[in-house]
């Protein structure tokens, strides 16, 4: 019971983002890596649930999330990657979800984004960002590593495929997913690399080479052709900015999901999420940005090199 | 530098060997504090700085005057972090150099501080030097302080002479007329002086000096610096003699002001910049206040009408704002013709205005009109422009009416209120922004006190209901806490017959998170049912939704037992809950488990 009290306090404060202390945030990665290893890489999920896409360390617009979808532990969550790096937040933003899981790791599935690697964090934010608030590169430490615990897919009643980037191909079946030793850096190829990456294309059959450089570009066929060998009706992902929050591919066997409103806190788009009820009826919710008397400004000015 | 170094050394040593001396331990803090006065590190210097009271007490008053302060005078070098902590604390230094009779050793570091580049240090510094001057007997005051305002109006460089301009009205009272009249005359040099931010002292200060001064030189010294001021050439200062205005006014006799201050006032409202109109609009209640009844009648309405109707949005914002207080403070007798025909007409045009921000502002003081107006003209008059504001596309300005509903519907009464606000309310009950719904149901209970049960029935209890399953949970969640407000005015009979039916509809809805909000309708609900309705009607939805099969809905009867065991029977208590309690506390869901648990050990 405790140990609930101390986490309860944790998550009270995360929620006012205010930053938990460096031993604290070690002392939760620790518990959460405990719970993170038992996890699959595709990790099995019940409905009821709500399916989130990119945060990207909005958190003011997290909390609007929550106040459309509701808190957890009341409503079950699933959020598909890409919790930190590009938003002024990330610190507040991936620990408050790292604590909610820590806590009622029933109620929220957390899969990685490939966002959660020690490469992209240096460049997009997380790691300035932990480092201009701890004074030092611990907490960036502790949460890369615990990144590497994290799923790479979901699966909702065996039915809905949910995964951050998409398909790759080497990769037909979900026991192929299953075999891959997921505890590492996220690789520059390769299925796990892909599976982070991968974007639909709506315009081409098969498999094209993606403009990001990593990962593929896959076409319907490729979509289907999963679907069918796999008994899925649907693969649910995230990865890319959709300005009306939510964007069907491929006659609805594939669904983008995107939760950051006002990408960047510049881009104008409204976000999304997916709230599947009990018999996998349907509701999209759309949500905009936080208005601004809710948000405390950064402490700081934020980096320049975010946006450049 | 050096200098400063040798005597920090000096200091540093003598207060660690007083410390050897009397062997106390208690001494030794003091000499680290000391010590870390020229620390290198600035954040020790700092904390070091902020305890420096400590640190004169312990040297006593005698040492803190002959060598803590020249140290400190010299320290003006240092970051402006610790000048402005410095600046603070010698403002209240006076009992520790050894009370009122040498209070003036304090003049010469804050004299120093006064001039340094950072505005926010001299600022600090002005304020101590204002502090101290009355703790001087007049005596000092002429021999010390008036020669450092001297000094100061004449220094080389602006920062000095703009802070000078600070100290004049706290010295100028208690002096000889000889003196004084020197002072006057260095003020009315100070409003003339070359530099901008120097005339921008000037005239921030020009008001407080007015107040300190006899009438007689305030019109022969001061008003002609006024003027001067009023339409200098930079804007900045023309904005600011504004301000002063309203002070020199409350000091003028009525034909003086209405002789030399009107015109001045009225070039201001036809500023070619608008900063400066804008500040007349801001400061348009005190000028109301200073000019008096009459004046406000005949000269600031046709100049409020102006502002109101001015070209930049941020004027018209500003006045705006100022409608109902304008308004309020005209002299009761023609005030309502003063309104109806000098200021609706502006009002009116300003309801359609282009800039959202105007429509805002304008929001949320034009209800404070219909208790002016009273019953037939609000309606007559305003209540064609409230429904225009309620429909406007810019939720902000909906919100601000809504809000400020209240004071309309003690005017007008329920009547007016239901023919033709209802429909604009119930509009935006559906309005398609989550927060607009939220600032709705926050009314409601409102609403629902006014109306009385069988109006509201008719009109509203539908939407009530409906916000139980909005599509936003923060309104499904208002949407019961304000079933419980509209249950406490209501009544149990009205609760049995709206309210609970539809709870138990919720109890079998599809979707778990509608399941949830009749949980938590039952949470809201059961201590103010009473006992007998709780048992009969709210109990059985929680024993059946312990079997539900999503564990959310089910931990969520755990919590929802928990909270409202203490309404139970007691036998009910021990049996049904207690039952239930336990097999949730076998479920297979740990949360299940442990939010059963929890209601267990509180409950038992």
């Amino acid at each position: 019971m405790s140990g609930h009290q101390d986490l309860d306090r944790q998550i009270e404060m995360l929620r006012n983002c205010e930053p938990i202390s460096e031993s604290e945030v070690k002392a939760l990665c620790a518990k959460a890596r405990e719970i993170l290893v038992e996890e699959g890489n595709v990790q099995r999920i019940d409905s009821p649930v709500t399916i989130c896409g990119d945060i990207h360390g909005q958190f003011y617009d997290l909390k609007e999330l929550f106040k459309k979808g509701g808190d957890v532990p009341e409503t079950n969550y699933l959020f598909m990657g890409d919790f930190v790096d590009r938003g002024y937040y990330s610190v507040e933003t991936f620990l408050l979800l790292l604590a909610y899981k820590v806590r009622y790791p029933d109620r929220i599935t957390l899969i990685r984004g490939n966002h959660e690697s020690r490469q992209i964090t240096q460049v997009y934010g997380f790691y300035d960002e932990c480092v201009r608030k701890y004074g030092g590169v611990n907490v960036w430490r502790y949460c890369t590593e615990i990144f590497d615990y994290l799923s790479l897919a979901a699966l909702i009643d065996g039915k809905i495929f949910c995964v951050h980037g998409g398909l790759s191909p080497s990769i037909q079946s979900l026991d192929q997913i299953r075999m891959i030793d997921r505890k590492q850096e996220v690789p520059h190829d390769g299925p796990m690399c892909d599976l982070l990456w991968s974007d639909p294309e709506d315009t081409n059959e098969g498999w094209g080479i993606s403009p990001r450089g990593a990962g593929y570009l896959f076409g319907s066929d490729v979509a289907q052709q999963f679907n069918d060998s796999n008994n899925i009706s649907l693969i649910c992902r995230a990865h890319q900015l959709v300005m009306e929050g939510y964007k069907w591919h491929f006659n609805e066997t594939v669904l983008t999901v995107w939760s950051a409103p006002n990408y960047c806190y510049r881009c104008g788009n409204v976000a999304a999420i997916l709230e599947l009820s009990d018999s996998l009826v349907r509701n999209f919710i759309i949500f905009e940005a936080a208005p601004h008397d809710l948000r405390t400004g950064p402490t700081k000015k934020p980096q320049p090199e975010y946006f450049l | 530098m050096a200098a400063a170094q040798a005597k920090t050394a000096k200091a540093g040593a003598t207060a660690a060997s007083s410390a050897d001396d009397t062997s106390d331990d208690a001494l030794y803090p003091i000499a680290v504090l000391i010590d870390e006065l020229r620390n290198e590190d600035v954040q020790l210097r700092l904390n070091s700085i902020r305890k420096l009271s400590t640190i004169a007490l312990a040297l006593g008053a005698e040492r803190t005057r002959g060598e803590l302060l020249p140290f400190l005078t010299d320290t003006i070098y240092d970051e402006d972090e610790v000048l402005l902590a410095l600046a603070e604390q010698l403002g209240s230094f006076t009992s520790l150099v050894g009370g009122p009779e040498h209070v003036h050793c304090l003049l010469p570091p804050l004299e120093s501080l006064s001039t340094v580049e950072e505005t926010v240090v001299r600022e600090k510094a002005v304020d101590s030097l204002r502090t101290l001057a009355e703790q001087h007997s007049p005596e000092n005051l002429e021999r010390y302080y008036v020669p450092m305002i001297k000094r100061l109006s004449q220094g080389d460089w602006f920062t000095s002479r703009t802070s000078a301009c600070g100290l004049y009205s706290v010295a100028y009272p208690r002096l000889t007329p000889a003196v004084k009249a020197d002072l006057r005359k260095m003020f009315c040099v100070l409003c003339t002086d070359d530099t901008p931010m120097v005339r921008r002292a000037a005239a921030a200060k020009l008001g407080e000096f007015a107040k300190a001064m006899e009438q007689e030189f305030l019109k022969s010294d001061l008003l002609p610096q006024f003027f001067a001021l009023a339409s200098d050439e930079q804007d900045s200062v023309r904005l600011l003699a504004v301000e002063a205005c309203g002070s020199i006014a409350s000091l003028l006799p009525k034909d003086e002001i209405e002789k030399r201050l009107i015109p001045s006032l009225k070039s201001a409202v036809e500023d070619r910049s608008w900063r400066v109109r804008y500040m007349v609009a801001d400061k348009l209640t005190e000028l109301q206040t200073a000019l008096g009844p009459d004046l406000s009648k005949n000269e600031l309405v046709p100049a409020y009408q102006q502002l109101l109707r001015d070209g930049e949005a941020e004027v018209r914002t500003a006045a705006a704002g100022k409608l109902k207080d304008f308004c309020n403070a005209l002299p009761p007798e023609g005030r309502e013709q003063i309104i109806l025909n000098n200021i609706i007409p502006c009002v009116k045009e300003l309801v359609n205005d282009s800039s959202q921000h105007v429509k805002a502002a304008l929001a949320t003081v034009i209800m404070g009109l219909a208790p002016v107006l009273g019953n037939e003209k609000t309606v007559e008059q305003l209540l064609p422009l409230f429904l225009i504001m309620l429909k406007d596309e810019v939720p902000e300005v909906r919100l601000n009416i809504i809000s400020n509903l209240e004071s309309v519907n003690n005017v007008i009464g329920v009547r007016q209120l239901s023919q033709s606000l209802l429909p604009a309310i119930v509009e935006l009950a559906e309005d398609g922004k989550w927060r607009v719904r939220l600032a709705i149901i926050e009314y409601m209970p409102l609403l629902a006190s006014q109306l009385g049960a069988e109006f509201f029935d008719e009109k509203l209890t539908a939407l009530c209901l409906a916000w139980l399953v909005d599509q936003v949970h923060a309104i499904r969640d208002a949407a019961t806490k304000n079933l419980r407000r509209l249950v406490e005015k209501f009544g149990l009979e009205w609760a049995k017959q709206t309210v609970i039916p539809k709870v138990t509809e919720l109890s079998k809805a599809q979707s778990y998170l509608h399941r949830l909000i009749c949980l938590q309708c039952i949470r809201n609900l059961a201590d103010i049912v009473g006992r007998e309705a709780a048992m009969k009607l709210l109990l059985p939805i929680l024993l059946t939704l312990a079997n539900d099969p999503v564990p959310n809905v089910r931990f969520n009867v755990a919590k929802t037992l928990k909270e409202v065991a203490p309404t139970l029977e007691e036998g009910v208590r021990a049996n049904q809950v207690k039952q239930a309690l336990q097999k949730l506390k076998e479920d297979q869901d740990q949360d299940v488990v442990h939010f059963a648990d929890q209601a267990l050990h509180t409950i038992y």
